[in-house]
């Protein structure tokens, strides 16, 4: 007799962890040793401090986890596991489980989930327990080298090939190949392709060999070369070069020879468009121009998104492209209005100063102005190159800050003192309400002209928080203000108080806490860095948090921000405006859960700061 | 044949429910020929003032060759054991058996039974030893107790010229029971309840199966029974009798 629960095999198997380990045969042993257990909405399944001893399966309905001392921890719905944390602990249950909706479990005895947990790797890492691991897994296992895989031959491909007839001589071929810098050459005969030489050929088998130079080009050549379709993969390029042991490959498209890829180009691929993106837009003589190739940015953008960049590398790539607007509007604007009558240094603000940008952003900018400035005599010059770059920074896609922190708004162009005398003020006497606005003041980078003047503020800056205590303490509360949310459940977001909604906001509510955080440490340590990764390296080096917990914060920014930028990108690709809104629904179980687990981490870690930094309130 | 007429053979399901099994499984031990059928019996059945909690079950499906059980044949069983609050896969059994006539070709398709499962399995005379072994000691879950009352008892007179009975909870005849509870009006305003048992699962909010596999079938009525007696019994204080048939 041969008993096949296929029902049960093929539910589990609809679901992690058991997908991944749907070939494992004894998982049909397993399923033999199946309980099956109906609830009713509003009965416990388990209550705390009670022995459990299976891993419970929710076949149907949803269950509430509370922790002792009755607050909700999360909601789970079919296909979501429970109970592990008692069976790996191998006792007491330390949260109560209710059944939200009429449910029915499958209960998989301890004994099976622990042979699983031993003898699977991917079965184990699904129940690690402790968050900061669990997404550190995660993400270790996001990251692979697939940006190459991805792109078609065609897209590297950065000139037209150079060909010679079968007939030449070799002194002739290798004067081509100077002539073009090529580092190899096609060899033709009837409009045909019939062999290639390349720079180490010429080495090895003429030179080396003594061939007089006007041997025949025919005798040097590899003949019937390897050749590749322009639709396929680069990586399918790049194995096949590895195999062969080439550093050339012919590309045709429709039998006609188009191009040579060459190792360079798989070298260049890597070092991403944006560089090319950012000498165009340095080249252009009018804000036409300009704006001609902000249209281009969505798709950079979308690009580095595909190639697997990851959001530090894009969000890098943004700030220098957006840098680069600035740069070449005010040189423009300087040719216009002359050269300025006193330094001045114009700065970035916010994310693009911490070199985080991601695409549509508003621009927040302000300029630092020599103390040498007169505004008597120099008034009108700024006024005008201002109003130049934020309107010409608003043709190209950075539209206007709403909140009127721009170089056009006189009160954010002011000499070095005044400056000084703003962030003196905020920092003595700061007012919660007022800096949850300023927050975007203490992530300030020059960009253009005399870089001196920021630098010094920055410096005058770091002085007067370290001076200043009380003003950590406010800048810990305000770090405070927007919480992340607990979780998802089904197609919702959810909130500490069991709130569900249909959408959310992943930077109000994921990224800025965590910028948030990262800040107030870096002030506290003194870091001179902007960057909120290289922030959280000062701040690991200050040793200002519990080993490891800086670490997490970039885990959790890394969680977050692909699940954005992947986001952004699907919006871009279906026609939408890119926006930093989320729906639970477009998420993957994979980012639900991990998300889930880094809105874990941020939570906590503003708890440490309100004590880590607590001051009296005045 | 046994002299006794069985109550519940001729009665509908608001029979007064007083069967005594017990008593009634000790007079057949008496009677049936000896052999697995005799052994049956002897090993008795529980008390009819059993609470529900305190009740082994085995939820039951047959699949045959068609509904009438004196020409079609049983071509598959399939059992879980139960008890009011859980179900355990470990002691299920599926069984197959090859059918004395010719398979009708409709039953193959309703049935996801192929002719070669069948052709290479037993006879049922072969497995019903194993099948009795199962039902010893249970009150048997079904949906809809007239098929795999009827099937099993006419299998039984035919292998040893005696019938096999057993103590009953149907989940169909149980929803039919709560649903003419309803109010009134509800029953004149709503359509007639489905009772299938793909729709009594949907009233608890259990998960849709593919039907028609004998022991899924079997899993499904096993189900079943727990979310009714979640909704509709006290577990602890009413007797078996006041439910089995």
């Amino acid at each position: 007799m041969d008993v096949e629960l296929t029902e049960i095999v093929e539910a589990l198997c609809q679901h992690a962890p058991f997908n991944e380990i749907a070939d494992d045969p004894s998982l049909n042993d397993m399923v033999k040793e199946v309980e099956i257990q109906y609830v009713r909405t509003g009965e416990w399944v388990i209550e705390r401090g009670t022995l459990n001893n299976t891993l419970f399966f929710i076949r149907s309905g949803a269950v509430e986890v509370l922790n002792k001392n009755g607050k909700l921890i999360r909601r789970m719905n079919e296909g979501e596991l429970f109970g592990y944390g008692s069976l790996l602990r191998g006792g007491k249950s330390s949260q109560s489980m209710r059944a939200i909706e009429d449910s029915l479990f499958y209960r998989i005895p301890a004994r099976w989930f622990l042979k699983l947990y031993e003898e699977s790797d991917t079965f184990s890492d699904f129940f690690e327990l402790d968050r900061e691991t669990r997404l550190k897994a995660a993400m270790d296992s996001q990251t692979s080298d697939v940006s190459l895989m991805t792109c078609p031959i065609k897209s590297l491909l950065r000139r037209d090939p150079i060909g010679i007839d079968v007939g030449e001589s070799i002194r002739q071929a290798a004067q081509m190949m100077t002539e073009h810098r090529v580092s190899s050459l096609l060899i033709m005969e009837n409009e045909q392709l019939v062999g290639i030489v390349t720079d180490r050929d010429l080495r090895t088998r003429a030179v080396a060999e003594g061939l007089a130079y006007d041997t025949p080009i025919k005798a040097i050549m590899t003949k019937n070369p390897t050749v590749m379709d322009s639709g396929d993969y680069a990586a399918e390029a790049v194995l096949k070069m590895m195999e062969l042991n080439i550093h050339h490959i012919p590309i045709v498209k429709d039998h006609k020879t188009i191009g040579v890829l060459s190792t360079g180009d798989i070298i260049q691929k890597e070092s991403h468009g944006s560089i090319y993106l950012i000498s165009d837009i340095l080249k252009q003589t009018d804000v036409d121009g300009l704006k001609a190739i902000s249209r281009k940015m969505t798709h950079t953008f979308t690009q580095l998104v595909v190639a697997d960049a990851n959001t530090q590398m894009i969000g890098n790539a943004m700030s220098h492209i957006g840098t680069a607007f600035v740069k070449r509007l005010l040189q423009l604007g300087e040719e216009q209005f002359g050269k300025p009558p006193v330094p001045y240094c114009f700065i970035a603000l916010g994310s693009q100063a911490r070199e985080e940008q991601t695409i549509k952003t508003d621009q927040d900018n302000a300029i630092i102005l020599s103390n040498r400035y007169d505004p008597e005599k120099h008034g009108e010059y700024f006024e005008q190159l201002s109003h130049w770059v934020c309107q010409g920074l608003d043709q190209c896609g950075y539209p206007l800050c709403t909140g009127d922190v721009m170089a056009s708004n006189t009160l954010w162009r002011q000499p070095l003192s005044v400056w000084k005398n703003y962030f003196s003020e905020w920092i003595q006497e700061p007012k919660a309400e007022a800096l949850l606005h300023l927050s975007i003041f203490f992530d300030l980078r020059g960009i253009y002209g005399d870089k001196l003047l920021a630098n010094e503020l920055n410096k005058h800056i770091r002085q007067e928080a370290k001076n200043h205590s009380g003003f950590l303490s406010y800048m810990a509360r305000n770090a405070n203000q927007r919480k992340p949310p607990l979780g998802f459940f089904r197609q919702f977001v959810l909130d500490g108080e069991g709130k569900q909604s249909r959408t959310f906001n992943l930077k109000e509510r994921g990224i800025a806490p965590i910028i948030d955080i990262v800040r107030v440490h870096a002030l506290a340590c003194g870091s001179d860095k902007l960057n909120t990764i290289e922030r959280i390296a000062d701040i690991e080096a200050a040793k200002l948090l519990p080993d490891g917990r800086a670490r997490d914060l970039a885990l959790a920014l890394e969680m977050i921000g692909m699940v954005r930028i992947s986001s952004q990108k699907d919006q871009i690709e279906n026609g939408e405006e890119p926006t930093n809104h989320v729906n639970p629904e477009l998420l993957s179980s994979f980012e639900k859960r991990h998300l889930r687990d880094a809105f874990h981490i941020v939570s906590r870690q503003q708890e440490f700061i309100k004590f880590r930094y607590a001051g009296k309130r005045s | 044949m046994p002299n006794r007429v069985i109550p519940f053979m001729k009665t509908k399901s608001d029979t007064t429910p007083t069967k005594d099994w017990q008593a009634m499984f000790r007079d057949w031990a008496q009677e049936a020929p000896e052999g697995p059928l005799k052994r049956y019996y002897e090993a008795g059945t529980i008390a009819m003032d059993t609470p529900l909690k305190d009740v082994p079950m085995l939820a039951l499906d047959l699949e045959t060759t068609g509904l009438d059980s004196r020409t079609d044949e049983i071509i598959s069983v399939g059992s879980v054991p139960m008890d009011h609050r859980i179900i355990r896969c470990n002691g299920s059994g599926y069984w197959m058996a090859k059918p004395e006539c010719s398979l009708n070709p409709e039953s193959v398709t309703i049935h996801e039974i192929t002719h070669t499962e069948l052709e290479e399995a037993p006879r049922l005379h072969h497995i019903f030893e194993n099948i009795l072994e199962a039902l010893s000691n249970k009150v048997v879950v079904v949906h809809c107790v007239a098929i795999e009352r009827q099937f099993l008892l006419e299998a039984s007179l035919k292998i040893y010229g005696f019938p096999l009975y057993f103590p009953v909870l149907d989940t169909m005849d149980i929803e039919r029971k709560y649903h003419t509870k309803l109010p009134w009006w509800k029953r004149i305003i709503g359509k007639k309840p489905s009772l299938r048992l793909d729709a009594c699962r949907q009233y608890y909010h259990l998960p849709r199966y593919k039907a028609h596999h004998a022991l899924t079938d079997a899993l499904s009525s096993a189900e079943l029974l727990q979310a009714q007696i979640a909704y509709h019994m006290d577990a602890t204080n009413d007797p078996i009798s006041k439910y089995w048939l």
